[in-house]
């Protein structure tokens, strides 16, 4: 055995070994898919705040106009008529109670409800500042197990390049051991024999190269897309803890205020530090109601964006699958026609009948030396 | 001087680390201790909310806890806290993740450590009694269709403005006419009542009033014929806790009781150096069927004790036309270190009241 046919054969007998799961055009799809399925989680929980939102909003425009009713009450100008107008128009007098002024309702309550309510609408919008953490959180622990299949597929391609080449090599060396022997002697035979086995081999591993590298740049552009998605999140959700942050403290500070001027107001005293407490509390109000507003052009800005540009994302993917998908089978039925060429050829040589072989469009490396 | 003895805003302290622990728990055993009955605001409630503020603060969902510098107790901020988190904790809950999902993800990232807290925050709170800052009923007690007449009773609890927690219990009879508004109204099977929103709210505005204001108040209105009215009020309280910074203690105690605030004050001069509390409890009655009038609060004498000679006459004249009697009370619970101070302001009122210690 010459020392050329001993690489040869180790050439053949080497056991290549991928990292990872191993790889095929259906595995890929699939594991592209279950990470998109993370994607698309991430992007539904957007979609439901923002529908939320957008009843916070209302909610919140809601409350808001009262308070503004009340503090335009307070200086009349719901009335035109000053001050006492509005006043005479928010307290009234139960009919045959002798001289005892009862108005409708106690304004100390009136805020304190109000006051609530508007702490409790705070509180939900804070809520999901924790859930866009965890969301980003998740996102990028995704992209460190994306980042692992990159390397992964980017390793496993270049095994596959090395070794396709050192199989090139061996081919090309046989191809010349073949011209120095008679055609169809033994020698010729064996060495035939393994040219073939290098073909299948050359087969194998270079749709390997091919997926590898195509796994590595489909892992590479769902990386892009999660991070754009980790963005988002997080800059949302930095802007909602600013903005409910900045509500919850004009609130905590407002509280003894309200409940003094409520106070003052239901003994009709000091009306007009009424309305001083009530802009306190207005400005709370608006400082949330801003945040609603800008998250929604955030949303519209950013959110339908991203979708956009996810969907998008799905069209290439699903164009690079199905390009191999095509690919692959190409292969194949060369590969099928190149054994039909073959078998042919044989019984034409043996002298049966039979219809000559239909040449493929590129003779496979793999079929009979002419 | 510390830092939490400085107001925030009106009427506000902020108690942080290392306070609020101590101060909490003072609170939430002088609750326990006080043996409050039916007429005071639900001791349940109240120390529902006190241990969700506690279990909130340790979980470092806030940095603070508010309190009212005259009342020493937690504010209307801090009261509300412990409602928006029971109404939003099953909602927060569901969106959440599990336990074991955050307790494996724990050393991660600081989110889910955070996260874990908050649920187990949310988790312990839920199904647990805590104070509302209203509460208003009306009981229907008797009902006679034949001469229009009910009986009813009003029962309001209210974080009042000045920082105590009050509830009130107005027994009432309503004798009812084609020509006379009515303050509560029947429905049409006579078996549930509630009050006119105008009723209501002259209650509401002046429940800060003591108990013989309210009924020579509700006694005017025309058709209404008051039996009983009754009020039980939680707080003040003064407390004292020792940090490295000095003492912290409440703001604006004269606010609530110079009195009180003036014999603590001397007190501070010779601190006992651990954390100390003094919490009051008044009971506060004007019916018909008190026999004798009498207060029993050292801290707030009766009105007729106390009236300007020049308003007499007309104030001995409108109790005339009112047929009840007050009888005011109040109990104490207080550390040992204090005990001797609350002791000391009853002796010097002439009045025989409870005072349960604080261990």
């Amino acid at each position: 055995m010459s020392a050329g046919t001993k690489s040869i054969s180790d050439v053949l007998s080497r056991d290549v070994s991928y990292s990872g799961e191993g790889i095929s055009v259906r595995s890929l799809e699939d594991n592209i898919h279950k990470e998109r399925e993370v994607q698309d989680g991430k992007v539904d929980e957007l979609k439901t705040l923002r529908e939320r939102n957008v009843e916070i909003q209302s909610t919140m425009t809601e409350e808001l106009k009262k308070l503004r009713k009340f503090s335009d009450y307070m200086d009349g100008t719901a009335t035109g008529g000053g001050f006492w107008a509005g006043f005479k128009e928010m307290v009234s007098y139960i009919p045959g109670l002798k001289s005892i002024a009862i108005s409708k309702r106690s304004i100390e309550e009136l805020l304190k409800q109000q006051y609530h309510v508007s702490a409790r609408r705070v509180k939900e919008a804070a809520e999901y500042v924790d859930t866009l953490k965890q969301s980003e959180q998740e996102l990028y622990k995704e992209i460190d197990r994306i980042n692992g299949k990159i390397v992964e597929s980017a390793e496993n391609e270049r095994v596959a390049l090395d070794y396709v080449l050192e199989l090139r090599d061996s081919k090309a060396t046989l191809e010349a051991e073949m011209q120095a022997l008679e055609a169809g002697s033994v020698e010729a035979r064996k060495v035939e024999a393994d040219v073939d086995k290098i073909q299948a081999l050359l087969a194998t591993h270079s749709s390997n190269v091919q997926l590898y590298g195509a796994a590595e740049n489909r892992y590479a552009s769902l990386k892009d897309n999660t991070r754009k998605l980790a963005e988002t999140i997080r800059n949302l959700g930095q802007d909602i803890q600013q903005y409910t942050t900045a509500a919850s403290i004009k609130l905590d500070m407002a509280s003894a205020q309200i409940q003094a001027i409520g106070r003052a107001a239901d003994a009709s005293v000091v009306m007009l530090e009424m309305k001083k407490s009530l802009d306190v509390m207005t400005e709370s109000m608006n400082v949330t109601t801003q945040f609603v507003s800008d998250t929604q052009v955030f949303f519209r800005q950013n959110l339908d964006k991203l979708v956009d540009e996810l969907e998008t994302f799905d069209e290439s993917t699903t164009k690079m699958l199905d390009e191999n998908l095509k690919k692959s089978k190409e292969i194949e039925e060369r590969r099928i026609q190149a054994a039909i060429d073959k078998a042919l050829e044989r019984r034409a040589k043996q002298g049966g009948g039979g219809a000559p072989p239909t040449a493929p469009s590129s003779p496979p490396a793999s079929s009979s030396p002419a | 001087m510390s830092e939490m003895n400085q107001l925030v805003t009106l009427h506000t302290q902020s108690l942080r680390e290392p306070v609020y622990e101590p101060y909490l728990d003072q609170l939430i055993e002088a609750l326990r201790a006080a043996r409050l009955n039916n007429s005071f605001p639900d001791r349940r409630g109240l120390q529902g909310s006190l241990e969700t503020m506690q279990k909130a603060m340790r979980a470092k969902l806030y940095e603070q806890v508010y309190i009212d510098a005259r009342s020493g107790m937690p504010n209307m901020a801090s009261f509300t806290r412990v409602v928006t988190d029971h109404e939003v904790a099953a909602g927060s809950l569901d969106r959440m993740s599990d336990t074991a999902h955050y307790e494996a993800r724990r050393d991660e990232a600081e989110v889910y450590a955070r996260l874990l807290d908050k649920r187990r925050y949310y988790e312990s709170i839920s199904g647990q009694p805590y104070a509302p800052l209203d509460e208003n009923r009306v009981q229907l007690r008797r009902h006679d269709p034949a001469t229009g007449t009910a009986e009813f009773r009003i029962d309001l609890t209210k974080l009042d403005a000045t920082g105590v927690y009050v509830r009130i219990n107005i027994e009432l009879t309503q004798v009812a006419g084609a020509w006379r508004r009515k303050v509560i109204d029947l429905d049409a099977d006579g078996e549930s009542a509630a009050a006119s929103q105008a009723f209501h709210a002259t209650v509401y505005r002046n429940a800060s009033f003591d108990a013989e204001h309210l009924f020579i108040h509700m006694h005017e209105i025309e058709g209404v014929s008051v039996d009983r009215v009754q009020r039980g009020v939680v707080g003040p309280a003064l407390f004292c806790v020792p940090t490295p910074e000095g003492l912290v203690v409440p703001a604006e105690p004269e606010q609530a009781s110079p009195l009180m605030a003036h014999a603590w004050r001397r007190w501070l001069d010779k601190p006992s150096g651990k954390p100390e509390l003094v919490m009051s409890f008044q009971s506060d009655i004007a019916a018909r069927d008190v026999r004798d009038e009498k207060s029993n609060d050292p801290l707030e004498p009766l009105l007729s004790s106390r009236i300007q000679d020049g308003e007499r006459a007309r104030y001995e004249h409108t109790r005339q036309r009112f047929p009840f009697k007050v009888f005011k009370d109040r109990k104490f619970v207080a550390t040992p270190g204090v005990e001797g101070l609350v002791r000391a302001v009853c002796e010097a009122a002439g009045t025989k009241n409870l005072v349960y210690r604080l261990r």
